[in-house]
């Protein structure tokens, strides 16, 4: 055990504070008091929390086949070919339907993986999971959104491209 | 020759006996004796502000204390300052160091706003100007400018430091490279592990606990790319999930910092060029 104690410092603090005397929790309260002043802090960090003993490996993540290498490889491409897309028909100066249709849908793609991202980043699972869940769903809720809005814009009125080159010749 | 050692006996034994404390050298402070003396030259004072946390009194926040060294006496590095710091003004001032010599990967800290060794730091000559010194930013402080790096470790062990293989070689002798496969780990083995890059990333300290950061992706690619390693396979999968690696968002911080003029930018590149060419 105190080989154990030795080892781990957080384990070592705990040991040691079952021993103190009750004043001490009395402090660890006010200092936890004190340094939660600053409540303009988003999400503060929690108190360091290592699981297992300090010669434990760190746990490897779930691997999942939609995420990982395939959803790299698939969002570089998605934003490599958004270059040329954007170009292309204001280059060659003809609207096509189709042409429009897949500047939407990759506009649409690039941004729902860069908005999942930014969520995986500042929301983290361990740390906020409903949040996480929430953000997540609130995300699917715009893209659809977008989708269907774009979907509209293209058959019922003039589509991106046309609008876009509009705007630029108003 | 006999005749040089009879004088410079001679020269010995002309000393005096005791010599007072004043020429005893210290680890950091320059040699008084060796340097030209120079009774016009000012005195060069330097404030040091350095970060300081007790755990003893952990009602108490953080502060910063604020030192004045010469900087005549004091040697050219951080290090040095703080060594002097601790011998001479202030005991209880804490800091790892070990090597003095940047291969050790112990005193590293934010100095000026950059992490960096104390080692391989020099002294901004600029006297106006204060040097402002902190722990790695974003690690839990075990004490003044001492970083709790457990979780840093258990990092590394999990993506296995060391060659994994089965196989034996034809001769049982040992596992040969060419000189090209040997120059793949140039620029990978040299990184000791100071955490200077991991801790400039913003994406390690948002996703610490899942994200590997650039400091173990490093090691990490530096046994992907070793010839003689034959679980490149495993090591991959192992990688490949969109915590480990994807949260690098190339943001170079971990480049620009390296103390060490390595790059791990390149390396989590090299892993994700890898990683896309199943």
């Amino acid at each position: 055990m105190a080989s154990i104690a030795r080892q781990n410092p957080l384990l070592r603090q705990s040991c040691l504070s079952a021993f103190r005397a009750p004043w001490a929790t009395k402090n660890v309260a006010q200092a936890v008091a004190f340094h939660a002043s600053a409540k303009k802090q988003i999400l503060p960090p929690l108190p360091q929390s290592i699981q297992g003993t300090m010669n434990d490996p760190a746990p490897i993540p779930e691997s999942h086949p939609t995420e990982g290498s395939y959803h790299w490889t698939f969002e570089r491409l998605v934003s490599a070919s958004l270059v040329p897309l954007c170009i292309a028909p204001f280059a060659a100066g003809s609207m096509s339907p189709v042409m429009d249709a897949v500047i939407c849908s990759a506009i649409v793609v690039h941004s729902h993986i860069g908005f999942h991202a930014s969520i995986t980043d500042y929301f983290p699972t361990r740390r906020v999971p409903k949040t996480h869940t929430f953000m997540n769903w609130l995300l699917r809720a715009f893209t659809l959104g977008t989708a269907v809005g774009l979907y509209e814009f293209e058959t019922n009125d003039v589509g991106v491209t046309e609008a876009l080159r509009r705007v630029w010749k108003a | 020759m006999a005749a040089l050692r009879t004088t410079s006996r001679l020269f010995a034994s002309s000393k005096p006996l005791f010599r007072p404390a004043v020429f005893a050298r210290s680890y950091a402070t320059v040699d008084a004796v060796s340097q030209e003396p120079n009774p016009s030259e000012t005195p060069k004072i330097k404030t040091f502000q350095v970060y300081r946390w007790n755990p003893d009194q952990p009602t108490e926040k953080p502060k910063m204390q604020s030192y004045t060294l010469d900087l005549n006496k004091t040697g050219p590095m951080m290090l040095d300052a703080l060594i002097r710091i601790k011998n001479e003004m202030d005991p209880t001032l804490t800091f790892r160091r070990s090597c003095r010599e940047g291969i050790c990967g112990s005193c590293a800290m934010n100095i000026d706003g950059v992490n960096t060794l104390a080692c391989l730091c020099r002294i901004p000559t600029d006297t106006a100007k204060e040097s402002r010194i902190y722990p790695l930013p974003h690690t839990y402080v075990v004490k003044d400018l001492v970083p709790d790096l457990t979780y840093f470790y258990k990092q590394y062990k999990s993506i296995k430091p060391y060659l994994q293989r089965e196989t034996k070689t034809e001769d049982g002798l040992e596992y040969r490279q060419s000189p090209e496969e040997r120059k793949k780990l140039d620029g990978l083995y040299e990184c000791i592990l100071c955490a200077c890059c991991s801790t400039s990333c913003p994406s390690y300290w948002w996703n610490s606990e899942e994200y590997l950061g650039p400091a173990i992706l490093l090691q990490s690619y530096r046994w992907l790319a070793d010839s003689r390693d034959e679980k490149t396979a495993e090591r991959k999968a192992a990688l490949d999930n969109s915590m480990s690696v994807y949260r690098c968002h190339t943001i170079l911080n971990c480049s620009r910092t390296c103390p060490k003029g390595l790059n791990p930018a390149r390396a989590i590149a090299e892993i994700k060029k890898m990683m896309a060419s199943h």
